[in-house]
């Protein structure tokens, strides 16, 4: 495969790097990833991975967009309200970079379909805001030895990791669900708009990093910033040997849906 | 206070070295590649096995009161006792015995020094003149910018892999007393209107075939020194002849190429680094410290004749410098301590080693005159005779050198001994150049010499005899330095009278002529002819065995201990090892009655023969063969199907036996290989027998194509070749040729040639 003239221009600093370079450009344009969530994280991991020219991008959505969204869902507009996010989240991708093709899953992330999404595809990432879908992408894809970036935001807060198969996983860190109500959510609590931006694109930097094998990637580490003190940390972890889903003998053996917090009905399995 | 900064990897360096000596004495690394890994550590080995030199950096010569006094304390709890001043300004300790080479390197680290680059390739010891800074009518001090472009060399890892070794020096004014004429690169300091700037020479060089330096630029500012000596340094790099190490150093390459296109390659690489990177100067005062120390007052004659022969008042007023004249330029603990304890009072920027293996103080008082005058004396020291003997010159030798035919200290002594009990006046010559060496090797900087000798063998009846060649005339100023030339031969045991007689005719009629030169021209030359007629019948061994005896020899001259070059490198002797030994197995093969250990023998040397060229360090005989299988069978540097027998290495020698004729094919593959490396280590494939692999070669065109556009299909035309591929690209003429190559350059890659074509240029490139 050999690059147009139209490639070799669009791509060039990705070209002139030294650790991208040609070669690693092709390896991004035949890379395939899985978005899950097309809202305040998904939006620009969705939107910088295709203009990396990550060639095919599979996101997962059930939901339409909601006027309260725009404050940070930036791949949505405001003529989009009440669209499917899916659909206008493909538009604005074919818009920018039509070397990306995009398949879309018009539904939620659960139980019973969680490893026929994942099939096929190089790497996930979670841009998802609730901690049932967190936990369960967390268990699929340690079972599928699939990895992963995950992601949370809330206020002025955010955390995010690398699961890699053979490093600690999301449960090794949380061993499981917080009980109901203990955690606002941030249709409860709310959520600076801009830090969906600063954490989708350290996860976007992950995805991309990891498709190349290139540096240092957030595995058994944790990154969490405040903005509001605009703080940065990372925090070594290892893996926890009485997981209960990576562990040798672990007690989470196969998929079941967990259950949502009582109070959040608008956005249940949907996007921060 | 440090005159240099060493890098920070220095210390991890000394550390590997340790293991290094530890496996050498263990028996696991052979000599000759211990000597490559001693020599860049500045560690010569001597005459006697075993025992070693230890060469120590002295950036423009500076050195504090608390480096010396640690460098003495040192060399006598470890070494022989003596500090050496070096004739290129660096300090050395001699006679350290193996186990405690360690010790006196990190001893020497603890005071800021560096025995890193002491030999070897490298960028060796940047000369000053010793009174840069201080001398009135100095054009300026030249001391921060040999100083800081020391630091900033020894920080860069491409130093110390250059074909050979590198010497720069800077000169205050055109009197040159740095000799930079004679030196690899060198800066005379010149103003340009109120700005500050240099002179530059390149290429000269003494050695066996001395060569004069060339005007390389007219003037540069002095923000330029760097990017100068960076060009240079990378054009040398790229050029210079690694093949050959008796043909490498820089000199060569200009009279190789001719100076129009030695010129061009510079100004290519010149132009890539012009304006960057400007060396960031030490600030260096000569002032005077304060000091409670009581001023002791001296009269009289002798005192008077001191400060007339060694005191110079300095440029900055009330201050002034002493020049110490050392016995065969050594100082011992105790008087080095007493000299210590004295600048003390000063504080650090208070010394320099001089050229003429002197020390000279700076920034003393003219109140302290007096005290410093009875400190010298209590020195064991030639500051009660005239400058001039304490001013010849000599390298160390045969006493500890393993190249010296004669001992030139030896013969430094005599000279001075029969001059010293004549009546004549030497301080009408106190600069007079009387220069000696051992060997032909410059040590003693005998081409530079105003009367100068080279150690050689006479012989007489089959008996072998110390002597010397016998050179007169040079001139040393910027522009015009002419070397000497050599006049005749002469017995060593000649020399002292022959020295007296001569020189008592030349202070004689000195007044009648304008110049040293103008005498040797009219008489001195035939003066000399004819002195050296009357010593030249040397007595039979029989009737005078003296005379076969070298001064301060204990035995009769003999050859048996001469050794080879310690300073070059060590790399082709470790290659010609293997191949002696791969050839001698071929050789006596048909005559093996069991062959398996000699095909073993055999592939171990083939495999191993030509790792070092790729920089490949293997640690075990099992890496050996798996190195070469990766380096050399996968890469079809020689064919794929000897994959299978090189790998039979790793098992046992009988299973060789039925690939006899395979090894030994290998064997020939292998030194046809290394007969076709050119000089910058490349080896040319074609000429490579049972090599299917031939490398591409593919032109582009990116005229029109803008920046980084073109650097983006530069590269991406790379990616398709395999390394050792070469490249021609096109490009524009400005902007492009400025930018591609560097850019090409940072990914690893060599540009091999750039060469303008009408109005645009041509790129070759080897892919890495």
């Amino acid at each position: 495969m050999t690059f147009s003239d139209a490639q070799v221009e669009r791509y060039s600093r990705h070209i002139i790097l030294s650790d991208v370079g040609g070669d690693g450009q092709q390896k991004l344009l035949s890379s395939r990833v899985l978005i899950i969530g097309a809202g305040g994280l998904g939006s620009p991991i969705a939107l910088y991975l295709a203009a990396a020219g990550v060639g095919h991008l599979g996101i997962v959505d059930a939901d339409r967009v909601d006027l309260s969204n725009l404050q940070r869902q930036i791949a949505h507009y405001t003529a989009d309200v009440g669209r499917l996010k899916t659909e206008s989240a493909q538009e604005k991708i074919n818009a920018m970079n039509p070397d990306v093709s995009v398949t879309l899953y018009h539904e939620r992330f659960e139980a019973h379909n969680a490893f026929a999404l994942m099939q096929g595809y190089d790497f996930v990432i979670d841009g998802t805001d609730s901690f049932e879908s967190k936990f369960l992408i967390n268990d699929a894809c340690v079972m599928a030895k699939q990895a992963f970036s995950h992601g949370g935001i809330l206020r002025f807060d955010g955390q995010t990791f690398t699961y890699a198969p053979g490093h600690a996983c999301y449960r090794c860190i949380f061993d499981d669900l917080p009980p109901k109500n203990a955690v606002p959510t941030c249709s409860q609590a709310g959520v600076l708009g801009s830090i969906a931006g600063m954490l989708g694109t350290i996860q976007a930097t992950e995805a991309i990093k990891y498709l190349l094998g290139v540096g240092t990637g957030l595995t058994d580490r944790i990154l969490s910033f405040n903005a509001k003190q605009m703080q940065f940390r990372t925090i070594s972890v290892s893996r926890n040997s009485a997981c209960k889903v990576c562990s040798q003998s672990p007690t989470i053996t196969k998929l079941v849906n967990y259950e949502a917090p009582v109070c959040d009905l608008k956005s249940r399995g949907g996007a921060a | 206070m440090r005159f240099y900064d060493n890098p920070p990897v220095l210390a991890e360096e000394q550390a590997l070295f340790v293991h290094d000596l530890v496996d050498y004495s263990l028996g696991n690394i052979d000599p000759t590649k211990f000597k490559a890994i001693r020599v860049a550590h500045g560690v010569y080995e001597q005459r006697q096995d075993h025992t070693y030199m230890i060469r120590i950096r002295c950036a423009a010569g500076g050195l504090t009161p608390e480096q010396l006094r640690k460098a003495a304390e040192l060399a006598e709890a470890y070494g022989g006792g003596e500090v050496h001043f070096t004739t290129r300004q660096e300090i050395q300790v001699h006679n350290v015995t193996i186990e405690n080479l360690m010790t006196v390197i990190e001893g020497l680290r603890s005071v800021g020094l560096s025995t890193r680059g002491g030999g070897g390739n490298t960028i060796r010891n940047i000369l000053t003149p010793s009174h840069s800074g201080i001398r009135p009518g100095d054009v300026f001090d030249v001391d921060p910018y040999a100083m800081a472009l020391t630091t900033r060399l020894i920080h860069e890892p491409d130093s110390w892999n250059l074909p050979r070794k590198f010497k720069i020096a800077f000169s205050t004014a055109p009197d040159d007393v740095s000799f930079t004429q004679a030196t690899c690169l060198g800066f005379v300091a010149k103003m340009n209107g109120d700005q500050k700037g240099f002179e530059v020479y390149c290429s000269g060089g003494m050695g066996a075939k001395p060569m004069v330096g060339h005007l390389l630029l007219a003037w540069i500012p002095d923000t330029e020194v760097y990017a100068v000596t960076r060009a240079i340094k990378t054009m040398f790099d790229k050029h210079g002849n690694r093949r050959n190490r008796n043909q490498n150093r820089i000199k060569f390459l200009w009279k190789k190429i001719g100076e129009e296109e030695f010129k061009q390659l510079f100004h290519d690489e010149y132009a890539l680094v012009q304006g960057k990177d400007p060396l960031v100067l030490p600030e260096l005062n000569n002032e005077a410290q304060a000091t409670d120390l009581p001023i002791e007052t001296v009269t009289g004659q002798d005192f008077e004749n001191w400060k007339n022969r060694y005191v110079m008042a300095q440029s900055q007023p009330g201050l002034s410098s002493i020049l110490i004249p050392l016995k065969l330029g050594d100082i011992y603990k105790h008087h080095a301590d007493i000299l210590c304890d004295f600048l003390d009072h000063f504080g650090p920027n208070t010394m320099r080693c001089e050229r003429a293996q002197n020390i000279r103080l700076r920034n003393i008082p003219d109140a302290y005159l007096g005290n410093a005058y009875r400190m010298i004396q209590q020195l064991d020291t030639l500051s009660e005779q005239p400058a001039f003997i304490g001013r010849m010159m000599n390298c160390t030798g045969a006493q500890t050198c393993k190249l010296g035919i004669c001992l030139p200290r030896g013969l430094s002594k005599a000279i001075q001994k029969r001059l010293i009990v004549s009546d004549l006046d030497f301080d009408a010559i106190a600069d007079f150049r009387l220069n000696m060496s051992g060997c032909p090797n410059t040590c003693g900087m005998h081409h530079i010499a105003q009367l100068g000798f080279f150690g050689k063998v006479g012989r007489k009846d089959g008996d072998l005899y110390p002597a010397y060649n016998v050179l007169a005339g040079a001139k040393v100023a910027a522009g015009q330095t002419e070397y000497a030339q050599r006049v005749t031969d002469i017995a060593a045991h000649a020399i002292p009278e022959f020295v007296y007689q001569f020189l008592r005719d030349y202070i004689a009629k000195k007044d009648q002529y304008a110049t040293y030169n103008a005498y040797l021209d009219s008489e001195g030359f035939d003066l000399i002819k004819a002195l050296c007629d009357q010593y030249r019948d040397v007595p039979a061994y029989a009737d005078d065995a003296s005379f076969y005896t070298d001064f301060g020899a204990k035995k009769r001259l003999s050859l048996e201990q001469l050794g080879t070059a310690e300073c070059s490198a060590g790399m082709f002797d470790m290659i010609d090892v293997d191949q002696k030994n791969m050839k001698q197995i071929i050789k006596a093969l048909p005559d093996t009655a069991e062959p398996a250990d000699a095909l073993k023998t055999l592939l171990f040397h083939t495999s191993r023969m030509l790792l070092v060229t790729r920089g490949l360090d293997p640690k075990t005989d099992t890496e050996v063969f798996k190195l070469f299988e990766k380096h050399f069978v996968q890469t079809e540097l020689v064919d794929k199907q000897y994959s299978a027998v090189v790998l039979l290495g790793l098992g046992s020698s009988d299973a060789l036996v039925p690939h006899a004729d395979a090894v030994v094919e290998l064997a020939n593959a292998v030194m046809a290989l290394y007969k076709g490396m050119d000089d910058s280590l490349k080896f040319k494939l074609d000429d490579a027998a049972g090599s299917g692999h031939t490398a591409q070669h593919v032109t582009q065109d990116f005229r029109g194509v803008a920046c980084p556009m073109n650097f983006v299909k530069t590269k991406l035309a790379l990616e398709a070749l395999k390394s050792g591929d070469s490249l021609d690209v096109l490009l524009d003429d400005g902007e492009p040729i400025e930018n591609v190559p560097n850019s090409v350059q940072q990914e690893g890659h060599t540009i091999v040639k750039k060469e303008k074509v009408e109005n645009h240029w041509q790129v070759t490139i080897r892919k890495a």
